[in-house]
């Protein structure tokens, strides 16, 4: 490996018009270690967030929660929690797709989460909308958008990505091999991510 | 490798210095007047504490300063020096040691905090009010009377702070006692202090507070039981309602802190 | 014009700027309109007008500044221009005012930046310490004065010392690891250029009307939810300021795991390299928690939810909690490069391997894993719960055991060496060694709860604060300097000067933070611009000192600034250090290397016979015998 590595670097005699090819010192490759390190801080994010959580919950210790006028849609979130769920499934089913150089599943699989991952975060919208109480209704209220929110936020974010990722899809970009569909992976990787956090998220915030 | 260092002149020079250097320390009054019973206690902890610094830091100056003197390069030498790595016995040691240190100053802080914070069955309660920028204070065993910018307590007895904030964070110092503890908005914190020395002092507010805050300040008179009693007879003000009311709400998120810090 | 339009650069990006703001007014306008809300809302706290072009003003700044044409270009799946490294290196001084991939000049820019920002923040330190010369009010009144120490402390700390030793680590990490550049040099540059964005939010924010945030750097809830609209700079600074700063640790920790040299092992990295990869994890895990709590104040103050506000059911204490669950570790973030800097100048100038290579690398973990769990002895007078006060003392005493390691390991670095002391680098080395010991050793008292309480809040914390950050950080950031000079500018300082500035330094840090312990423990508390007579004698002493301090550091920019442009030129390794990056030239190449160097040793053979760290191109044909990576006992 490491032998392997000096005899590619090693046209010494040639003109050098770029920085040589850095060594690879690790199997995970940049991108994919970068998502992950960057989701780790994430979660932090949303760490501090559950934090607040815990003190409005646990530590202020209302009567009850949600406090006594307010209810929470738990069953309209539910479907929307299914619907986010199965966006992971058909993200997936793009990446394995084009592990296969299958492009037409490629495109459906991505074109089919983008439109999962924004019904969530219209429904969500919506609920927002009827949900009949605000971010300034006591600390409830506070942690109830802050949560949803910052999530939401995430939802978007992931959206961004994907749609770069649907983009290039459509005009011909990624293949097969490992590294030419990082640009599907690492988004994708994001993906899981926000899924993974609503669960949490709806659970501590309607179910519990 | 230690062996070719003077050990045993080390260790002598450094504990010279830490004598020197707590022969001077010691007998300063670092924190000023004491004026509670857990003034001296935590003046004690402050000395012991200042010995076992005065060690450490003294044992840091005389390896550094013997390495300065003895391996200090000779002019035109460009050789390097031996290639010593390490020496696990000393690695040990100096992982040991301090770990030792520390652990025994914070075995004797928790005692001492345990100490400070016993309460006694006969302890008098008041009411400390604080907002931007002033101090209130009512007694609730003296039929609810209420001073401002003057806190009256007697000698020699315990009391139980009862801290309140109205608007933002503030701060409960009077440092001949020795005491500190925030008034936060929303909950009642607990200071526990037991006067022994009459006198004036000044109450400080130690968190910021906004552009008042530095003159935030109070007049603490401990007096002799009896001066206490008339004081307080002669206080013609309660503490108003709407005061009253709003400290019902506060939660007691701190109780007494006692037993929490101690055994 | 046209043409200056349509490329990135300052043009583009004031242009952006206006852009993005003027959008972030109208959607104001619009959303506010169609909820029925009055359109402007100016009481102290809201301003929503004001606030969201806060943020959406200087990512116009960066859009336009050429910050994400590259990634916009790729997102858009347009053809990929094949890299021609325009953005790469500087030819010329224009070079470092422009979006720049290079990890050289971004470091450069890094440095020289942060620096500007420590002269500003050391020159409100001159104000605060002119006001508190005598009792009574001097200069400033007793808003302004908070003003100025808030911003005072959030300038040294979010602007110069977290980031300087970024910029000096982006300089030679890659370098001392073999790696042509950083695993991500556009979200690099980007890192970077948030920054001076960050640094003029908090400045500016003494144009806001009320004036500068004034709830001092940790701005405590619900002083801080109430407080006028400059606290929302700060609020937003803070977001950019640690974006940047997660950006770069997650740069650093990538580079650092998958760009390593053939054979750089874990056990091979310089110590430098093992500081910043424990402070990257640091600035990882903790930072968003900074990032969260000033959010939620931020949202108190101008969406009026009640996280922190005790009538609508929020809880107070809690914002400590997630604010010192990053402050604390965050000191470490300021400390722990730092340590890696003393780790590479005292071995090379004491010419020795360091002592205990593995326990030095595995006592910054420590530290890491340890300072996670010590952030409530910020608050033992907080009024937080009572029992979580003992684990806490126990956990904050035990990091003594870690950094002593590293203490002792360098004094036993010393011995049997040859110790240089003819540069300004090591004087400030061994001069930390002794005021870090001393901050440390008060760091320690606090930590115990009896005493914590007395002191809490006084200036003896203030103290503690300049013994660590001062006598600490920035003497680490002075030997740095000192040390990465010739490298960074191919030229050598006047070691006089050098002499000059850092007997001033060490002489000022003394007189200044010394006498503070006192008046502290006697009874002055902090973050007041006025204080009981008996006091005046001494703070008229301190702020003597103080101004020595001041001025010295006068003498540092004068050195640095002339010697850049004139000093005598330094050869590729002045120092005859081992590491990389003094076996290439001064400074390096463009793109570093020609080859990757094959590391084949320790990074501190100092005195071994026939080590050898790395082979360059071009040494490579001579068979290298494996050397052990030799720790241990000796
Ligand atoms: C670079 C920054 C830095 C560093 C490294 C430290 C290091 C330490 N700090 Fe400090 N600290 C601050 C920056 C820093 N601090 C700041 C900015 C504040 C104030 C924030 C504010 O309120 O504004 C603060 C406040 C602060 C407090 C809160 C005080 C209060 O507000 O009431 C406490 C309490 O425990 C504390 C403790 C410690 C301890 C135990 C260490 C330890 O890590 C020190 C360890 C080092 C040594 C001990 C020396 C070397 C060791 C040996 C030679 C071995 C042998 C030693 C012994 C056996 C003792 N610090
Ligand atoms: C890395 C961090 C850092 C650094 C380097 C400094 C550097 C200095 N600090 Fe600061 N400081 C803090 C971090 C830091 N500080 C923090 C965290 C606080 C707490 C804030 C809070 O309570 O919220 C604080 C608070 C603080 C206070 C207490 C305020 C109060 O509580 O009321 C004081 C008072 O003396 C002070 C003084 C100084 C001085 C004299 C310097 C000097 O070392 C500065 C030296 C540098 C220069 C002077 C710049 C160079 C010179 C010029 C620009 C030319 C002008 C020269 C002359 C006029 C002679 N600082
Ligand atoms: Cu009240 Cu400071
Ligand atoms: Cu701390």
């Amino acid at each position: 490996m490491e032998s392997a590595t000096v005899a590619m670097g090693g046209h010494a005699h040639e003109e050098h018009h770029g920085p040589p090819e850095a060594h690879q010192s690790s199997r995970i490759d940049r991108q994919t270690l970068g998502i992950f390190l960057f989701i780790v801080s994430e979660i932090m994010l949303f760490g501090a967030f559950f934090a607040s959580y815990f003190f409005l919950r646990v530590v202020v210790d209302p009567p009850t929660w949600p406090p006594e006028p307010f209810e929470l849609p738990v069953a309209i979130a539910g479907v929307n929690t299914a619907i986010l769920v199965s966006s992971s499934f058909t993200i997936h089913y793009a990446l394995e797709s084009i592990r296969r150089n299958n492009r037409t599943g490629l495109k459906l699989g991505l074109v089919l989460t983008w439109l999962l991952g924004a019904t969530f975060l219209f429904i969500q919208i919506n609920e927002y909308v009827n949900i009949g109480f605000s971010a300034r209704d006591l600390g409830f209220g506070s942690i109830f958008y802050g949560l949803t929110g910052l999530h939401g936020a995430h939802v978007f974010i992931g959206l961004l990505l994907l749609s770069f990722a649907t983009i290039r899809a459509f005009r011909g970009h990624f293949g097969p091999e490992e590294k030419d569909h990082l640009g599907v992976e690492v988004p994708g990787i994001y993906w899981h991510f926000v899924d993974v956090m609503w669960i949490i998220v709806y659970t501590a915030v309607y179910i519990l | 490798m230690i062996g070719r260092l003077p050990i045993a002149k080390m260790f002598a020079a450094t504990i010279l210095l830490t004598v020197v250097i707590s022969a001077v320390m010691v007998p300063i009054n670092w924190d000023g007047e004491q004026a509670s019973t857990a003034a001296p206690k935590i003046d004690t902890l402050l000395d012991v504490m200042i010995v076992l610094s005065a060690f450490v830091f003294s044992l840091v100056m005389v390896m550094l300063f013997y390495a300065l003197w003895k391996f200090k390069v000779k002019p035109g030498d460009e050789t390097d020096g031996e290639p010593i790595h390490g020496n696990t016995r000393l690695e040990v040691a100096w992982t040991l040691i301090p770990t030792v240190i520390v652990l025994f100053g914070a075995g004797y802080s928790w005692a001492v905090l345990s100490d400070i914070e016993k309460t006694d069955e006969n302890r008098l309660t008041v009411d400390v009010f604080s907002q931007q920028f002033a101090w209130s204070f009512g007694y609730p065993e003296q039929g609810n009377a209420w001073s401002e910018g003057e806190l009256h307590v007697p000698v020699d007895r315990q009391v139980e702070f009862k801290l309140h904030a109205q608007d933002v964070l503030h701060s409960f110092w009077v440092p001949e006692w020795r005491i500190k503890m925030d008034n936060v908005p929303g909950i009642t914190t607990t200071a526990i202090v037991t006067p022994d020395k009459v006198g004036t002092y000044q109450l400080i507010c130690t968190e910021l507070c906004g552009f008042g805050h530095a003159t935030m300040r109070a007049t603490v008179v401990v007096e002799p039981p009896a001066e206490f009693r008339e004081w307080t007879a002669a206080q013609k003000l309660t503490v108003p309602a709407p005061l009253m009311e709003s400290i019902k709400q506060d939660s007691e998120v701190n109780p007494i802190p006692v037993g929490s810090g101690g055994a | 014009m046209v043409a200056a339009i349509k490329q990135p650069g300052w043009i583009r990006g004031a242009l952006g700027a206006l852009l993005a703001a003027a959008f972030g007014v109208g959607l104001v306008v619009i959303l506010r309109d169609i909820s029925g809300l009055p359109i402007w809302q100016t009481e102290q706290t809201g301003y929503p007008h004001v606030v969201v072009p806060l943020i959406t003003a200087p990512l116009g700044f960066l859009a336009g500044f050429g910050c994400f044409d590259y990634w916009l270009r790729w997102a858009a799946g347009m053809p990929t221009i094949p890299e021609d490294h325009s953005q790469h290196g500087a030819k010329s001084w224009k070079d470092y005012f422009r979006f720049n991939t290079d990890h050289k000049v971004i470091g450069i820019q890094y440095v020289v930046t942060t620096f500007c920002f420590f002269f500003i923040g050391g020159l409100m330190a001159m104000m605060i310490r002119a006001e508190l010369a005598q009792p009574g009010a001097q200069i400033v009144e007793a808003s302004t004065f908070n003003g100025l120490f808030s911003t005072h402390a959030v300038l040294m700390i979010f602007v110069f010392v977290i980031p300087v030793f970024a910029g000096l680590a982006n300089y030679v990490l890659p370098l001392m690891i073999g790696a042509p550049d950083m695993a991500f040099p556009r979200l690099n540059a980007l890192s970077f250029w948030m920054l001076p964005l960050a640094g003029l939010m908090f400045i500016g924010s003494f144009l806001a009307p009320g004036g500068a945030f004034d709830a001092g750097w940790t701005g405590y809830a619900p002083l801080s939810t109430g407080a006028p609209l400059g606290q929302s700079f700060f609020n937003l600074g803070v977001q950019f300021a640690g974006a940047s700063s997660i950006a770069t640790a997650l740069n650093f920790l990538v580079t650092i795991i998958t760009m390593r040299a053939p054979g750089m092992t874990f056990w091979r990295m310089p110590l430098l390299v093992w500081a910043n990869l424990s402070t990257s994890l640091l600035v990882v895990a903790a930072t968003p928690f900074i990032a969260g709590a000033q959010f939620m104040v931020l949202f108190d103050r101008v969406l009026g939810t009640q996280f922190f506000q005790f009538a609508g059911g929020g809880d107070v204490i809690s914002y400590q909690h997630i604010f010192w669950f990053y402050s604390h570790p965050a000191v470490y973030i300021m400390m722990l490069p730092g340590f890696g800097i003393i780790s590479e100048v005292i071995s090379t100038h004491a010419r020795k391997p360091i002592f205990g290579y593995r326990l030095m690398a595995l006592a910054l973990i420590g530290i890491v894993v340890l300072s996670y769990t010590v952030w409530a002895h910020h608050m033992f007078v907080a009024g937080m719960s009572s029992w979580l006060r003992v684990p806490m003392m126990f956990t904050t005493l035990l990091i003594a055991v870690p950094t002593g390691i590293k203490i002792f390991s360098w004094l036993g670095t010393l011995y049997f060496g040859k110790i240089h002391t003819y540069s300004t680098a090591m004087l400030f080395a061994l001069a930390f060694i002794v005021t870090f010991t001393i901050g440390g050793i008060s760091g320690v008292m606090l930590g115990m709860v009896p005493i914590d309480i007395h002191v809490s809040d006084t200036y003896f914390i203030v103290a503690h604060i300049h013994f660590v950050l001062f006598g600490g950080s920035v003497f680490t950031i002075f030997a740095g300097v000192y040390h990465w000079f010739p490298k960074m500018t191919g030229r050598m300082y006047d070691e006089k000067l050098g002499r000059v500035h850092f007997w001033g330094t060490l002489l000022g840090t003394w007189g200044t933070f010394i006498p503070m312990h006192w008046v502290g423990m006697d009874g002055m508390p902090r973050r007041v611009s006025d204080y009981a007579v008996q006091f005046g004698d001494w703070n008229l002493l301190i702020s003597c000192f103080a101004f020595i301090l001041g001025a010295c550091q006068l003498v540092f920019l004068y050195n640095m600034i002339v010697s850049w442009r004139f000093g005598p030129r330094a050869g590729g390794n002045p120092w005859r250090a081992n590491s990389i990056e003094w076996q290439v030239s001064s400074p390096p190449p463009i793109f570093n290397f020609d080859e990757i160097p094959r590391v084949v040793g320790g990074p501190y053979e100092y005195g071994v016979p026939g080590a050898k760290h790395a082979i360059m191109s071009g040494e490579g044909a001579e068979v290298s015998q494996p050397q052990p990576t030799t720790v241990g006992s000796s």
